[in-house]
């Protein structure tokens, strides 16, 4: 155990959801009893009209985590001073209890792809996303937390598993980990593995938050959509994951067909029955089952327009008279 | 074959090649610019990218390929919806596909993504045609609607009223500068796009639900455009209330923007007085300016 103890001495902020712009006016009128939000960063750096507005406003009454996608801390290009200085005005404007985002690169020689790309696991790949961590951690002056992203390729010229690559990067950068539980369950069965054995083999005291979401399931493979209930098997992995750390701030996604509030915020109060030795009380896992019925068995064909598109794609909509 | 292990820079650049490219992976994996990374005989992807136990590495690829044009297109189309209303899903995304070809995302906000998209459509125009002027101006007015909507207001500032301007003694207010909110925003367009703009979303939102809106004919429409309590407002101008608030908008005199209005009126003095009263009485009430500088 870390001398700081369990998830690195950071407050067990309780269930919380992801903010999303449809549920402003929601959040804003009842003033949900949901222990805290979590923000897609990149909403609101810039922002200058409502979405910062409301933000400021829940940021006096919730605790708020910022969770970015646009880091690239595993890419070779030089890091983005502009975007790290924002990252940490807002930090400090919201009083953010840390900073999260993702083992990824999303794009090289300038570009954006506006995806979370696929690292090799290799000892270059390990000290170069290290000394990135470092370097933010420096600018940021606020914990820093990497989570595993979804991934739908492996690379041949990896040379360690994804749990070694993370936990040695956690301890050698000194970092916290966002453990999506989710994205374990579906990268694992895209590359053919056990999802328990990940979980098991993490430095679970750097474990500071989780993510909750669901997928779609493609049969030959699994895409991380954000756009339905956590099904059976992730909840389980999550009862292991919650057993395992002694708990930390758990966090429902929702990106895609984004339901009432009530109901996502149901959906992450559900994580309460995994928490003992409860097992859930009704059949779930309809998310597989109505993607699988209606998923193509073809290979998929190159820019297909029905293709599902994974997380993150997030664009707040005007408001316009 | 094995082969040794690329390093991390060229395996980014030749994934980036490959994923993005416009035919799919396995045109990217064969182009020049992924081969001059990593060279690959046809059939070698999998000595870069496992196969998993269900897919191949070229289709594993494809996800990531699937995913980039998908986003993106949504994201643009999130961005210009009457636009893509307009011309129809598959004729925007055509538009958008080769607009993300020439110019790609090179910033970490999508807020960004459309922001080129109304100068490609200048640029790829076809010749002696007017009609691409509407979709150019209409892409421009809601490029225009969205920055208003997040980019910097005056909420909670205080602005000037109706009543801070009717005591003002001609001769100072002729020397003032009224300066407008920064959210101001003018547009001149070569259609009527706002009116269309309106018009598409009653068609979205009310009774005349999918029933498309003509394409209006060519005509020249002044607009001015700024956000209030974060909802962003739009109104029609005519040709003298565009030419004064283009000049206040330039940091001129009143008295200098008055003469603007007044080269641009048909009215007499008498009738132009009047109308510069209600136009005064009118923009200060939606909050059209910041202060007066005298």
């Amino acid at each position: 155990m870390d001398a700081r103890g369990a998830r690195l001495g950071h407050q067990n902020l309780g269930l919380g959801v992801g903010l999303r712009s449809v549920h402003f006016d929601h959040i804003l009128r009842t003033t949900p009893d949901v222990d805290w939000f979590e923000i897609i960063s990149e909403n609101y750096v810039d922002s200058g009209g409502r979405p910062r507005y409301v933000l400021q406003q829940l940021a006096e009454r919730y605790a708020i985590v910022m969770h970015g996608v646009s880091l690239s801390i595993g890419a070779n290009d030089p890091l983005d001073h502009e975007y790290l200085k924002k990252l940490k005005t807002l930090a400090r404007e919201v009083n953010a209890r840390w900073i999260s985002d993702h083992l990824c690169w999303t794009g090289v020689l300038g570009r954006n792809t506006h995806d979370l790309l696929p690292v090799p696991f290799t000892e270059q790949t390990l000290r170069h996303v290290v000394e990135r961590i470092r370097i933010v951690q420096d600018v940021l002056e606020r914990p820093f937390v990497l989570e595993n992203p979804s991934s739908y390729v492996t690379f041949t010229g990896s040379t360690m598993e994804e749990h070694e690559f993370i936990s040695r990067m956690a301890e050698e950068a000194d970092c916290g980990l966002l453990l999506d539980v989710n994205n374990v369950y579906v990268s694992s069965f895209n590359h053919d593995l056990d999802p328990e054995v990940f979980i098991r083999a993490l430095p679970h005291e750097r474990i500071v938050q989780f993510h909750l979401a669901g997928h779609s399931n493609y049969v030959t493979h699994l895409i991380d959509t954000h756009d339905g209930h956590v099904i059976d098997p992730v909840w389980d992995l999550y009862r292991l994951a919650h057993q395992l750390t002694g708990g930390v701030s758990t966090l429902l996604e929702w990106d895609a067909k984004i339901p009432p509030f009530p109901v996502l915020h149901d959906e992450v109060l559900k994580a309460k029955r995994f928490m003992g030795d409860n097992l859930p009380a009704e059949p779930q896992g309809e998310a597989d089952l109505v993607a699988a019925a209606s998923s193509p068995m073809s290979p998929i064909s190159p820019i297909s327009p029905i293709s599902p598109t994974p997380h993150p794609l997030h664009h707040i909509r005007p408001e316009i008279e | 074959m094995k082969r040794e292990a690329p390093a991390l820079d060229t395996v980014q650049q030749w994934f980036q090649a490959v994923v993005t490219h416009p035919e799919g992976v396995a045109a990217g994996s064969a182009a020049d610019e992924a081969q001059r990374l990593i060279r690959l005989d046809r059939g070698e992807l999998e000595t870069i990218v496992r196969r998993s136990r269900n897919l191949t590495a070229e289709e594993r690829l494809s996800i990531y390929a699937n995913a980039y044009w998908a986003r993106l297109l949504e994201c643009l189309g999130d961005c210009f919806p009457v636009l893509k209303q307009a011309l129809g899903e598959d004729v925007f995304d055509s538009f958008g596909f080769e607009y993300l070809q020439r110019y790609p995302s090179r910033s970490y906000t999508l807020d960004r993504l459309g922001e080129s998209f109304p100068r490609f459509l200048d640029e790829t125009r076809p010749p002696d045609a007017d009609w691409p002027d509407f979709l150019v101006d209409l892409a421009r007015l809601e490029w225009t609607l969205a920055k208003v909507f997040d980019g910097p207001g005056v909420e909670g500032q205080a602005l000037v009223r109706p009543d801070d301007l009717a005591g003002i003694a001609p001769e100072r207010f002729a020397a003032a500068r009224l300066v407008p909110v920064v959210c101001l925003r003018l547009l001149v367009s070569r259609y009527p796009v706002n009116a269309y703009y309106t018009a598409a979303r009653h068609a979205e939102e009310g009774a005349e639900e999918g029933k498309d809106v003509p394409i209006p004919e060519p005509g020249e429409e002044l607009v001015a455009i700024l956000r209030r309590d974060f909802v962003v407002r739009r109104y029609t101008l005519s040709r003298p209330q565009y030419a004064l608030l283009t000049a206040l908008l330039d940091g001129a005199p009143v008295g200098e923007a008055l003469a603007a209005a007044a080269a641009a009126s048909d009215l007499d003095d008498d009738g132009l007085a009047v109308a510069l009263q209600a136009w005064f009485r009118f923009w200060t009430a939606e909050g059209f300016f910041h202060r007066l500088d005298d």
